[in-house]
């Protein structure tokens, strides 16, 4: 028995009950409005309301247990948890994780999972750049550009967090932080320039249709390595996670957190990795081209995990690098590398092979 | 009152304030988080204008060098908080 058979039978039950006083009214009152009993006896008696008060009843049950979960975590959290340090600067310590989840999922909004299937705000198609007169997508305008543009907010509230907290360990993985933020996102953005070069669009819906033939990372594999790096290390994962390296740095910059704030700053952890691995399938893997079996939010889910475990596994196989290492491993070889990919874009583009 | 005029003046009312505030307040990452907040309200109006790749672009340059912003911010100013008692 399932959940909307038992409320099916508790409103049968219920429904029995009443309509018996109903009909024993009916029979006393007989001159007050003639059939009315009747007829509101019979309705109430009805298959079809009887289904739709026991779906009512179904979805009640389901809110009422959930709420019930939140009161107690709510309450758990409020009573043991959360935590102010007192020396804190209030309004960027209260701001910052808002800001970060805020900026995050905002950027999981604007990549699309499949033709029918994105957030947009209305049914008008926008013209995609860089082309006016190009064809016109729905969704977000430019929405790769926007994408990046949300996910690169993030240091900012790293930043603000590390420095509100008022202690040495958090405003040093702050700094550590924005350092190797800004300067992973110059060859990131440069990968992305190279994708857009060869798609001839700023959209997600131009660039996954430009990859209908061949998937970006077979003619710029270079890249695809280049831009999977970088996103490593603006997602702070292991190899690149030294704003909270766990030996040097305390907890890194959300030391001073606690309860639900720490815990929105590890869930946007997570999702901004699912956020890199749909971006790298988005940008490189052929969004959701696949054989028609599956359809496609489910193929480009499929490889936006792979793309995810592939992330997680380096978490746990490759040791963490040093501080003087990750800059130069920024500005002295994925630099000049993610030069080389858009110079090798650019010939393909002019060899007009794309 | 039709619904543009009123996200308009919300807009507008937010980057003026925010904008007050970057003039106003005396730790200088407020005046930097009000910096931000004044450069997405004005981000937000590029959108009504429909000119979603000023908008865009604002995000990315403007929001983005406000870190930049922040770090001078810390480096070249005392650190006062740390010591006093106050907060």
């Amino acid at each position: 028995m399932n959940l909307f058979e038992f409320s099916y039978g508790i409103i049968h039950w219920l429904v029995d009950l009443v309509n018996n006083l109903w009909y024993w009214l009916g029979d006393v009152l007989p001159w007050v409005f003639g059939d009315f009993f009747d007829a509101v006896g019979d309705f109430a008696a009805s298959h079809g309301h009887i289904a739709v008060m026991a779906m009512l009843v179904e979805a009640l049950i389901i809110i009422i247990i959930g709420l019930v979960n939140v009161l107690n975590f709510i309450w758990i959290d409020r009573k043991f948890m959360i935590i102010t340090p007192a020396k804190v600067d209030r309004m960027g310590f209260l701001l910052a994780p808002v800001i970060f989840v805020g900026s995050s999922i905002a950027a999981m909004c604007t990549i699309p999972m499949g033709f029918e299937f994105y957030v947009g705000t209305n049914d008008t198609p926008y013209s995609s750049y860089p082309l006016p007169g190009g064809p016109e997508y729905p969704g977000v305008p430019a929405s790769a550009l926007v994408a990046f543009a949300l996910f690169a907010i993030a240091p900012f509230a790293i930043l603000t967090a590390g420095w509100s907290s008022n202690n040495k360990y958090t405003l040093i993985g702050g700094l550590r932080s924005a350092a190797q933020m800004m300067s992973y996102e110059i060859p990131m953005l440069l990968c992305v320039a190279s994708v857009v070069l060869l798609a001839g669009s700023f959209s997600f819906f131009g660039i996954v249709e430009a990859q209908h033939d061949i998937w970006f990372a077979i003619p710029l594999f270079l890249g695809f390595i280049v831009f999977l790096t970088c996103l490593v290390a603006e997602v702070e994962i292991q190899p690149f996670d030294l704003p909270e390296a766990e030996a040097e740095l305390v907890e890194g910059w959300t030391t001073e957190y606690g309860g639900a704030r720490f815990g929105l700053f590890m869930m946007t952890g997570y999702l901004r990795g699912y956020i890199g691995g749909a971006l790298a399938v988005a940008m490189f893997l052929g969004g959701w081209h696949g054989p028609a079996i599956i359809p496609d939010p489910i193929w480009f889910l499929i490889k936006a995990y792979i793309v995810f475990v592939v992330i997680e596994w380096m978490r746990w196989s490759v040791p963490r690098v040093r501080v003087d290492q990750i800059l130069n491993i920024g500005w002295k070889r994925l630099l000049p590398l993610a030069m080389l990919n858009l110079l090798i874009a650019a010939i393909l583009r002019t060899l007009e092979v794309f | 009152m039709t619904w543009e005029l009123f996200v308009f003046l919300f807009l507008a009312a937010s980057a003026l304030i925010s904008a007050f505030f970057v003039v106003d307040s005396k730790e200088i990452v407020h005046s930097v988080i009000a910096l931000a907040t004044c450069f997405i309200s004005i981000a937000c109006m590029f959108v009504m204008l429909s000119a979603e790749f000023v908008a865009i672009v604002q995000i990315l340059v403007y929001v983005g060098a406000v870190v930049v912003v922040i770090l001078f911010g810390i480096m070249l100013t005392k650190r006062e908080i740390m010591e006093s008692g106050k907060r």
